[in-house]
């Protein structure tokens, strides 16, 4: 679930990004451009206040100075200018050259040489702004040229550097602020899915709940008429629909077992009160007619719990069960018969282990466990029960060295009716065993030794509070 | 001991009736809710015996109807259902007390006969079990016959025990395997038989009158004459 919502969350956010990465670098590419024009308009203006200023200063000894005045003032209006880091003003130049091409006039740092040896080097565009790239300098120069009437040419130069400077500080803004609005782009996405998937969440976990233990309960509905609203009130349709069939289930084997019990009540008392009466030959055939009908009724209970249990509808009524004790009882109740049958039984247990589980059933399932061992074994043969905990599980084996399962059974083992042919069970045990331990949420292996003999493996989880237990 | 029996099933009632008569109970049986209720109003009863699966109402419904009426005396509940239902385990903590169908005639004279023990005012728990010259020291967990201990397990003296204070009435495998083992099991061996006869082995030695006997089809009794 968590990661469902950190992958919407990432594409999201990748495609938001993604859009306003774009937004931010055309805003950014807008914004220099307007410098540029800003610039580009300031040095054609100034150019041509020099152009009109070197035209109307007459060529005397006075020249060089009046137009070098100008350009200097002109430095001083740069647009976008920040303190220069040298002193010395190194953003703006201002050259002429005579009409042979040789450098007439300089203002500007340095000597002006390497300037007009770059200019010379660069094919220049007349009346329009280039840029150009002087060796020495990191930065570029807009240039500015204009052709005087006289045949020199003047060149206004602007270090582009304030201009970079200013949009290398809008960049860093823009870039810190698109990340702000991606990590909250993200923040947004990732905890509206992470609402939304929680209620999906909520509803799968109440849906499990529901599927393990009771089935009144309903997922939690929201009034919201979305997706997810209608998710939950699909599933909760589903669930009235399975209750209803349970129930129905329920409502079968529990009027079977009254149509059957009730004359089966009727037939023991009268056998039983004949038996009272009965002269010494009469005793036999009543007493072994008790005996069958014994037999039957505990055969319809676990073929109807089987039914159940299959059909996922085993009714528990679950208590705490310590299974090293109830084994310990267990075993001190069958240990006089199989060793009456030269039968031997140990039991290997790893100290106390609870489960939460139906008394009952549990007590049935060990006595099916063994009362099978008891009528499958060949005398001398002996059986072992270990018990252990294996993570949240409790681990139970019952291994005996006897003849083990015969092969034409074994695939069958958890079916109803398969018995082994010198059985004389009714075939029921195994799928029993089965019914109860998936009842509970465990699980069943059943097969051979390697060494011969049969090795039944019964898991079922322990109570939550002996693992916290454990854990502390 | 006057009780009244409601069951619907008139095999099973007429067969109750005569039994429990025969074992010393005064009888009223009613096939359904509404004369029970009538029943319950008219006379005072000791103890009832109420079938789960009525006609005209639900059993639980007519013990906590006849609760509301007054009727104090404990009730044993028979149920031919699969599931014991949480109102019957209420009612059980309640001091009732509940049995399945089907069952033997002997459990159910046992389960009557604790229902009325229960309710009538304890007296002193004795410590010392005497049946004939079998004798139980039940702070020490000694048994001994004529003066001899017996070797017993603890289990078994808790066996003997059982029997003991069962004398002279009939015990079922599956209310000693309830009342020794604590278990409500139908095992198909004879798990229990086995018990009971190393048991004898101790308890009649040669020679001596033989304790515990077999009715077979029934169960066990411990002779007290």
């Amino acid at each position: 679930m968590r990661s469902a919502a950190w992958r919407i969350s990432l594409w999201a956010t990748l495609a938001f990004a993604c859009g306003t990465m774009l937004v931010f670098v055309f805003l950014h590419r807008f914004v220099a451009d307007d410098i540029q024009r800003r610039s580009d308009a300031w040095l054609s203006g100034e150019i041509e206040v020099l152009e009109d200023v070197a035209e109307r200063t007459p060529k005397d000894a006075l020249y060089s100075r009046v137009v070098g005045e100008v350009a200097e003032l002109a430095s001083k209006e740069v647009p976008n200018k920040l303190p220069s880091d040298t002193g010395s003003n190194d953003s703006v130049f201002f050259l002429q050259t005579g009409s042979d091409g040789s450098l007439k006039l300089w203002v500007g740092a340095g000597s002006g040489e390497l300037t007009l040896r770059a200019i010379k080097a660069s094919a220049f565009l007349p009346d329009r702004p280039m840029d150009l790239h002087v060796s020495g300098f990191a930065i570029p120069f807009r240039v500015a040229s204009l052709r005087l009437d006289d045949g020199t040419r003047i060149y206004l130069g602007l270090s582009e550097r304030d201009e970079l400077r200013v949009l290398r500080a809008l960049g860093l803004r823009f870039v810190s602020l698109w990340f702000l609005l991606v990590l909250l782009g993200f923040g947004i996405v990732f905890f509206t899915t992470r609402r939304m998937l929680s209620h999906v969440r909520e509803i799968s976990e109440a849906a499990s709940r529901i599927g393990h233990s009771d089935l009144n309960s309903r997922v939690p509905t929201t009034q919201r008429n979305d997706e997810v609203g209608n998710l939950a009130r699909t599933l909760n349709r589903m669930l009235d629909r399975i209750e209803s069939s349970m129930h129905q289930l329920h409502t079968i084997t529990d009027s079977l077992a009254h149509d059957l019990r009730s004359p089966l009540t009727a037939i023991r008392g009268k056998l039983e009160m004949s038996l009272s009466a009965a002269q010494d030959e009469q005793i036999e055939p009543i007493v072994s007619a008790i005996e069958e009908l014994d037999r039957l009724s505990e055969f319809l209970n676990q073929s109807l719990d089987v039914a159940e249990a299959k059909a996922d509808a085993l009714r528990l009524t679950p208590t705490e069960i310590e299974l090293d004790e109830l084994f310990r009882v267990m075993i001190d109740l069958y240990e006089p018969s199989m060793s009456e049958r030269g039968l031997q039984i140990r039991l290997h247990s790893g100290g106390p282990m609870k489960v939460t589980a139906d008394a009952a059933l549990i007590h049935r399932m060990i006595a099916n466990l063994f009362d099978n061992e008891l009528k499958h074994l060949p005398a001398a043969s002996s059986v072992t029960v270990q018990l252990k905990a294996q993570d949240d599980m409790a681990l139970l084996v019952l291994e005996d060295d006897g003849p083990g399962f015969a092969a034409e059974v074994i695939q069958h083992l958890f079916e109803r009716r398969v018995k082994g042919r010198e059985s004389n069970g009714h075939g029921l045990g195994l799928a029993f065993v089965d019914a109860v331990v998936r009842a509970h949420g465990g699980a069943v292996t059943a097969g051979n030794r390697e060494g011969g003999g049969a090795r039944i493996v019964i898991t079922l989880p322990l109570t939550s509070d002996a693992l916290k237990n454990s854990a502390a | 001991m006057r009780l009244l029996l409601v069951e619907d099933e008139l095999d099973i009632q007429s067969f109750l009736r005569s039994s429990l008569e025969e074992a010393g109970y005064q009888v009223e049986a009613a096939a359904d809710g509404k004369s029970a209720e009538r029943l319950a109003a008219e006379g005072v009863f000791d103890i009832l015996i109420v079938d789960l699966g009525l006609p005209d109402m639900d059993g639980i419904s007519l013990i906590l109807r006849l609760r509301q009426l007054g009727v104090k005396a404990p009730v044993l509940i028979l149920s031919a259902r699969r599931s014991v239902d949480d109102r019957v385990r209420g009612l059980e903590q309640g001091g009732d007390d509940y049995l399945t169908k089907p069952f033997a005639l002997a459990e159910l004279l046992a389960r009557l006969r604790n229902l009325l023990k229960r309710n009538s005012p304890p007296g002193n728990e004795a410590t010392r079990l005497r049946v004939l010259d079998l004798e139980l020291d039940l702070l020490r967990h000694e048994a001994s016959r004529s003066g001899q201990i017996l070797q017993l397990t603890p289990q078994e003296f808790v066996l003997l025990e059982y029997l003991c204070r069962n004398a002279g009435r009939v015990v079922t495998r599956s209310m000693i395997l309830d009342q020794v083992w604590g278990m409500r099991i139908q095992p198909d061996t004879n798990v229990v038989d086995v018990h009971i006869y190393r048991l004898r082995g101790k308890v009649d030695g040669k020679g001596q009158q033989p304790l515990i006997r077999t009715l077979r089809g029934v169960g066990y009794v411990l002779k007290d004459r």
